[in-house]
C-alpha cells in the first residue's frame, strides 16, 4: 500500500486563500454580479432616499375659500398662502371642487373664511369671526391637527387686538441632535436589504447552475472540503459586500445627509458579521438544492417574510405590538436594528449585545444546517 | 505478477432494488490504456463513479494503488485525476487561474503556463474558459484533471462531440499522459477509438463484465467462433477519406 501525505492545516488554508482570490477576481470581471450588488441596491435608496427627503417638515395641503370681503380676510387669505406650514391650492375656489379634491385624498382641508369673518362688531374696536375647517372623515387626526395648528394662529393674532395674561403656556422645542428621521430607519433596512440580496440570491442563483453544470461535481473529485469551499466564499462575499456597502454608505451621506453617530472600523466589522451570517442561508439553500426549481421557491419563503417583517421596507415600530415581538427574532432584524443602533444612534458594539447574541446563535444554527444539507451534484 | 494500480472485487451498486453494477471484479495494470465498453446503462459510469469516491459503495471493495476506496476517500482522492464526461468551468476566469485552482484544490502550487502548454494551450492562458472550442476546453480539462502528477487518470467518454481532428490530437495526448507512467482508465462509446488507444478493455452489459482482454485477443476469439462480415471489408473507411482530405491539423 502506497503512503499518500496528507495536506498540512497550512495547505489546507492556503487552498481557501487561493479559492477566495479567484472568485473575488471573477466578481470583478461580472458585470451581471456587480449591478445585482451594488447598482440594484443603490436604486432602492434613490428611490426610498427621495421619498424621505421632501417630507422634513409638516405641511397641509388646503382650499382657502374666502367668502369675506373684509380686508382681515384678504390679508389672511394672503398669509396662508405665502405660509410654510400651508400648502394652498389656488386653483380650488368652490366648495364643490374642494370636497371633490378631498375625497381623493389629495387636499387635507378646507378652510372656509365665512362672510362675516373680519368684521368689526358694533360696540368692538377689533375684527373678530370663526374659520370653518372641513376635513374628511377618513383623515380624522390630520383634520384635528390642522384645526389646533390654526387656532394657535389665531391665539396670537388675539393677543394682538386684545391684552391678555397668559399665566401657562408651553413651548415646544425641536430636539434634532439624537431624533431619528424616517430616513435613518430606511436607511438601516436598505442595508438589510442589499445583505440578503448578496448573501442569499447569490448563492442560490449560483449553486444550482454549478451543480447543472457538473463544476461543483468535479471540484467534489479533489481532495478539496465543505468548509473550505464555504470559507472561500464568505470571504470574497464578505469582501464584495463591503465594497457594495460602502458605496451605499457614500451615496447615503453625500445625497441624502446621512449624519453617521459611530465609528466606521465597528459598522464595518458587525456588517461582515452580518454578511456571512445571511450567507450561510444563501449556502444552505443552495447547498441543498438540486436544481434552480427547488431553490427558487425555497428562497422566497424564507426571503419574503424577513423583507416584510425585518423592517427593510416599513419600520417596525408601525407593527403590532404581537407582531413586533415575533419578528424580533427573524435573523434580518438583529442586522437592521444593530447597523441603525451603530449608524445613528451613536451605539458601539458593546452596546448592541442583544442584536450580536442572536445574529451569532443564528450563525451557528445554519451553519450547522447548510454544513448537512450540502450536496456537490 | 505486474504491479497493479486498481483493484475491484464483487462490486455492487444498486439503485431502488434495481443493479446497476452486478459484482464486477477486474484488475488494472500500472501503465496501462483501459478501457471500458458498453451500451448506454450497462453500469459504466456508476463503475467509474464508486473508484472515483463520488459514489457510496453498496458491496465489494475497490483498492486504488493498494488504498482501500471506501475507507480512505481523501488518499484516494490525492493520487487519481478525473476528467467529467463534460468540461464545464465557471465564466469569467482565466485557464491559468483554473489550472491555479485546481492545483489549491490539491494543496499544490503549479506553474499554470507549463500545464497549459502540455495540452497546446499556452497561449491561451489569459482568455477566459468560455471562449474555448469543445476540443480546447477537453484539453483544459485533461491539463487541470493532472496538476498534481495522479497515478490514475480517469476519462469519461472524452471524445463524444469532437470533430475527427481533435479526436485524433486527443488519442495522442492521452498516449503522452501514459508514456510519462500515469496509468489512464477511459470510457467510449467509439469502438475504433478502443482498439487503437486501449491496451486492454472490458465490456461491460447489464451491470456485469462480459469480457475482458486486449482488442486483438477479442477479435481473435470472436473470429475462431466461425464469425465472418457480410460484406467485404475495404482497406479504408470514410473516416480515413475525410482525414485524408482535410489533413490532421487541429482546427480550433
Amino acid at each position: 500500500m502506497s503512503d499518500v501525505p496528507s495536506q498540512s492545516l497550512k495547505q489546507q488554508l492556503r487552498t481557501v486563500v487561493v479559492f477566495t482570490k479567484l472568485s473575488t477576481k471573477r466578481f470583478f470581471r461580472d458585470r451581471l454580479a456587480q449591478f445585482f450588488s451594488i447598482l440594484f441596491p443603490l436604486i432602492f435608496l434613490f428611490v426610498f432616499g427621495s421619498l424621505n427627503n421632501g417630507n422634513k417638515n409638516v405641511t397641509f395641503s388646503v382650499a382657502v375659500l374666502d367668502q369675506s370681503k373684509t380686508s382681515f380676510a384678504t390679508k389672511f387669505d394672503h398669509e396662508l398662502h405665502s405660509s410654510s406650514t400651508f400648502k394652498v391650492d389656488p386653483t380650488l375656489t368652490t366648495l364643490s371642487a374642494a370636497e371633490n379634491k378631498m375625497a381623493k385624498n389629495q387636499l387635507d382641508g378646507i378652510i372656509i373664511l365665512p362672510s362675516n369673518f373680519g368684521t368689526i362688531k358694533p360696540g368692538q374696536h377689533y375684527p373678530s369671526g370663526q374659520a370653518q375647517i372641513l376635513y374628511d372623515e377618513s383623515n380624522v387626526g390630520t383634520g384635528q391637527t390642522l384645526t389646533s395648528v390654526l387656532q394657535s394662529v389665531f391665539n396670537q393674532i388675539n393677543t394682538k387686538f386684545v391684552a391678555v395674561q397668559e399665566p401657562f403656556s408651553a413651548s415646544g422645542q425641536a430636539l434634532n441632535k439624537a431624533s431619528l428621521s424616517s430616513f435613518d430607519y430606511t436607511f438601516s433596512g436598505l442595508l438589510g436589504f442589499s445583505i440578503i440580496g448578496l448573501g442569499i440570491f447569490g448563492p442560490v442563483n449560483v449553486f444550482p447552475e454549478l451543480k447543472k453544470q457538473g463544476i461543483l461535481r468535479r471540484l467534489h473529485t479533489t481532495p478539496l472540503k465543505t468548509w473550505q469551499y464555504f470559507l472561500a466564499t464568505m470571504f470574497s462575499q464578505a469582501l464584495t459586500g463591503a465594497i457594495a456597502i460602502a458605496i451605499q454608505f457614500a451615496v447615503a451621506i453625500k445625497i441624502f445627509h446621512l449624519k453617521v453617530d459611530g465609528n466606521y472600523p465597528e459598522i464595518a466589522l458587525f456588517t461582515i458579521f452580518s454578511i456571512f451570517m445571511i450567507l450561510g442561508l444563501g449556502l444552505a439553500i443552495g447547498g441543498w438544492a438540486k436544481n434552480e426549481r427547488q431553490a427558487a421557491p425555497l428562497s422566497n419563503i424564507i426571503v419574503f417574510p424577513m423583507l416584510f417583517l425585518s423592517g427593510t421596507f416599513f419600520p417596525r415600530y408601525l407593527m403590532p405590538h404581537w407582531l413586533q415581538s415575533v419578528t424580533n427574532y427573524l435573523p434580518l432584524t438583529p442586522v437592521i436594528d444593530g447597523l441603525r443602533l451603530l449608524t445613528t444612534e451613536g451605539k458601539s458594539l458593546l452596546d448592541i449585545g442583544p442584536q450580536l447574541g442572536l445574529i451569532a446563535i443564528w450563525f451557528v444554527v445554519i451553519y450547522a444546517i447548510a454544513f448537512r444539507v450540502f450536496k456537490w451534484e | 505478477m505486474p504491479d497493479l494500480i486498481l483493484k475491484v472485487k464483487n462490486l455492487k451498486k444498486a439503485y431502488n432494488d434495481k443493479p446497476a453494477v452486478d459484482g464486477i471484479s477486474f484488475e488494472v495494470k500500472k501503465g496501462e490504456i483501459f478501457g471500458i465498453l458498453g451500451p448506454n446503462g450497462a453500469g459504466k459510469t456508476t463503475t467509474l463513479e464508486m473508484i472515483e469516491t463520488l459514489r457510496p459503495i453498496d458491496s465489494g471493495t475497490i483498492l486504488v494503488d493498494g488504498i482501500d476506496v471506501g475507507e480512505h476517500p481523501n488518499q484516494v482522492k490525492q493520487i487519481i485525476g478525473v476528467q467529467p464526461q463534460t468540461a464545464a468551468f465557471q465564466d469569467k476566469q482565466k485557464l491559468s487561474e483554473i489550472i491555479e485552482m485546481f492545483a489549491a484544490a490539491y494543496g499544490e502550487r503549479v506553474h499554470a503556463k507549463e500545464f497549459l502548454e502540455d495540452v497546446e494551450l499556452g497561449e491561451k492562458a489569459n482568455d477566459f474558459a468560455e471562449s474555448l472550442s469543445g476540443g480546447q476546453r477537453q484539453r483544459l480539462s485533461i491539463a487541470a484533471a493532472l496538476v498534481h502528477s495522479p497515478k490514475l487518470f480517469f476519462l469519461d467518454e472524452p471524445t463524444t462531440g469532437l470533430d475527427p481532428q481533435a479526436r485524433r490530437n486527443l488519442w495522442d495526448l492521452i498516449r503522452s499522459v501514459r508514456d510519462r507512467g500515469v496509468t489512464v482508465i477511459l470510457t467510449t462509446h467509439y469502438l475504433e477509438e478502443a482498439e487503437l488507444l486501449c491496451d486492454r478493455v472490458a465490456i461491460m452489459d447489464s451491470g456485469k463484465i462480459i469480457a475482458l482482454d486486449t482488442p486483438h485477443n477479442l477479435v481473435k476469439q470472436l473470429l475462431k467462433r466461425g464469425f465472418t462480415k457480410e460484406q467485404q471489408v475495404e482497406q479504408a473507411n470514410l473516416e480515413d477519406v475525410f482525414i485524408d482530405l482535410t489533413g490532421k491539423g487541429l482546427r480550433d
